[in-house]
């Protein structure tokens, strides 16, 4: 029998809140951060809707955080002051995190503790700044960038941070890269590698490029209601038409029973099962098959029926294609227990934080286990499906036992975890 | 004079570079590891000012200098 891994803490910096209490407080209340860009785009796009991290100060984040030990206040300080956004984000929610997991008064030893950089094309939005400057004086290139431009970069400075010295390395998975993250933080404390992973889902920072992109393949939303911001995100609502694109920072550690216990710190929550499979597909469509086994999967390894979940976070982008499957394949495994099967979509609030929308959306699904309710639904005026129990407009007080968070990416990956309510806290507290 | 002011712009960019650093403690005979600056650091001091000068100087003219004021006579030199 593998022993127990739960989350011992958790940090994050959204647009619906810069911090686990605001946070939890946005997704009781429904608060969407969806609006309008404030920053124009250059060259303009058809689709200027998101739900951004605004007006984000790195040093005055920092500066905020209470019994932080100084020292290391310090070192974030020297280690993230001129690195890029996306960087920042992440030092600000591994910060919040750590101190979450009570580890700023702990001493693990370094060998024992992991690191996972859950994010995928990252600094696409800081190459696009400097290729103007770039193409007219290649010789003031900053030589910081041979590092920065790396995704290793987030590697080596959280590491040096926290002072980590066990396994460490990036992970991808389009929009499922978040969960592949924590999926894989999960199986190198089951595997004994480490005690201790921190897993980081990254800002998706999109370059105008990129955002064209999404608009060009069909993926992305907000044509339809390109005057009604708040409106233009609807999972599961047959007015969907795409997803709206989101920014968020957020971070877990993962931590055995035993290293817990020796901390006396309690699992907020932990983790039964969590599988990755692929459809054998280039493109970027669905696949009902795929969804339906990644479920099937992460339930056979936590040893739980479909029965007993009360609880899923669903994918739920506002794609209608993406909605349509997903809501099939949750019929598949779930049959007639859907009846007693709450359904929500962070993606409603958040916007898609692609690859930190796995973490984003596993820290929801604990605050709400942690604070016993489901958070609303925005815009799901009419579903898709009639005979599934979404959450309306007003959140439901429910206390969950179990929970599933799904992702699904293009490329055909699909992921699914399944959470337990902080099962060692009950028994051990 | 000349070098005077590029030594000033010096300065301000090795600010800029370590911003934890109090500018009391840079002087001209100084190495920059003395300031705390790393090998990148000290890369990025070069690009950095010669951007700010507007000079484009090949950086194996940096090989032989050990010290600030190494650094500000090879820019002086190209600056006039």
């Amino acid at each position: 029998m593998n022993q127990p891994v739960g989350i011992t803490g958790m940090g994050i910096l959204s647009s619906i809140g810069d911090d686990l209490s605001t946070f939890s407080i946005s997704l009781r209340n429904g608060k969407s951060g969806i609006k309008q860009m404030p920053g124009k785009k250059e060259p303009d796009l058809s689709v200027e809707i998101a739900a951004e991290i605004e007006k984000f100060s790195f040093l005055e984040k920092l500066s905020q955080f209470k019994n932080v030990p100084e020292e290391k206040l310090q070192k974030a300080r020297r280690l993230g002051q001129r690195a890029p956004f996306v960087v920042q984000t992440s030092i600000i929610s591994a910060v919040e995190a750590w101190k979450n997991a009570q580890l700023f008064n702990a001493s693990p030893a370094s060998e024992r503790v992991g690191l996972i950089i859950a994010g995928q094309n990252s600094t696409q939005n800081y190459q696009y700044n400097l290729i103007s400057k770039f193409r007219e004086n290649p010789e003031y290139l900053s030589p910081r960038y041979a590092l920065e431009f790396l995704e290793t970069n987030q590697v080596g400075i959280l590491s040096e941070l926290f002072d980590i010295k066990g396994e460490g390395f990036v992970v991808g998975g389009a929009s499922a890269t978040g969960n592949v993250g924590i999926i894989k933080g999960f199986h190198s404390i089951l595997a004994g590698l480490v005690d201790i992973c921190l897993v980081v889902g990254v800002v998706a920072d999109l370059s105008p490029l990129d955002i064209q992109g999404f608009i060009n393949i069909g993926a992305m939303g907000g044509k339809k209601y390109f005057n009604q911001p708040e409106k233009a995100c609807r999972p599961f609502d047959t007015q969907h038409e795409g997803f709206i694109y989101g920014q968020a920072s957020a971070c877990v550690i993962l931590e055995s029973e035993l290293s817990a216990c020796k901390r006396s710190v309690p699992f907020q929550a932990e983790i039964k099962g969590g599988s990755v499979n692929l459809d054998s597909n280039s493109s970027a469509n669905p696949n009902v098959n795929g969804e339906r086994k990644a479920m099937v999967s992460a339930l056979k390894q936590s040893g739980l029926p479909a029965s007993d979940v009360d609880y899923l976070n669903t994918h739920g982008s506002s794609s209608p294609l993406g909605d349509k499957t997903e809501v099939e394949a949750i019929c598949d495994v779930f049959s007639s227990h859907t009846s007693d099967l709450w359904l929500n979509a962070t993606k409603g609030l958040t916007g898609h934080c692609l690859y930190s929308a796995g973490v984003v959306e596993f820290i929801a699904t604990i605050l709400q286990m942690r604070d016993g309710f489901i958070h609303p639904n925005k815009n799901l005026e009419e579903p898709i499906h009639k005979g599934l129990k979404f959450c309306g407009e007003e959140a439901v007080d429910h206390r969950i036992n179990i929970a599933m968070s799904n992702s699904f990416g293009f490329g055909g990956i699909n992921t699914s975890v399944v959470l337990k309510h902080g099962a060692v806290y009950d028994a051990v507290y | 004079m000349a070098k005077e002011y590029v030594y000033e712009v010096v300065k301000k960019v090795i600010m800029e570079v370590l911003p934890d650093l109090d500018s009391d403690i840079i002087s001209i005979e100084k190495q920059l590891k003395d300031l705390g600056a790393n090998s990148i650091d000290r890369m990025e001091v070069v690009t950095m000012s010669m951007e700010e000068l507007g000079l484009k100087i090949p950086l194996m003219s940096f090989a032989q200098v050990s010290n600030i004021e190494g650094l500000v006579d090879v820019l002086t030199e190209n600056y006039n």
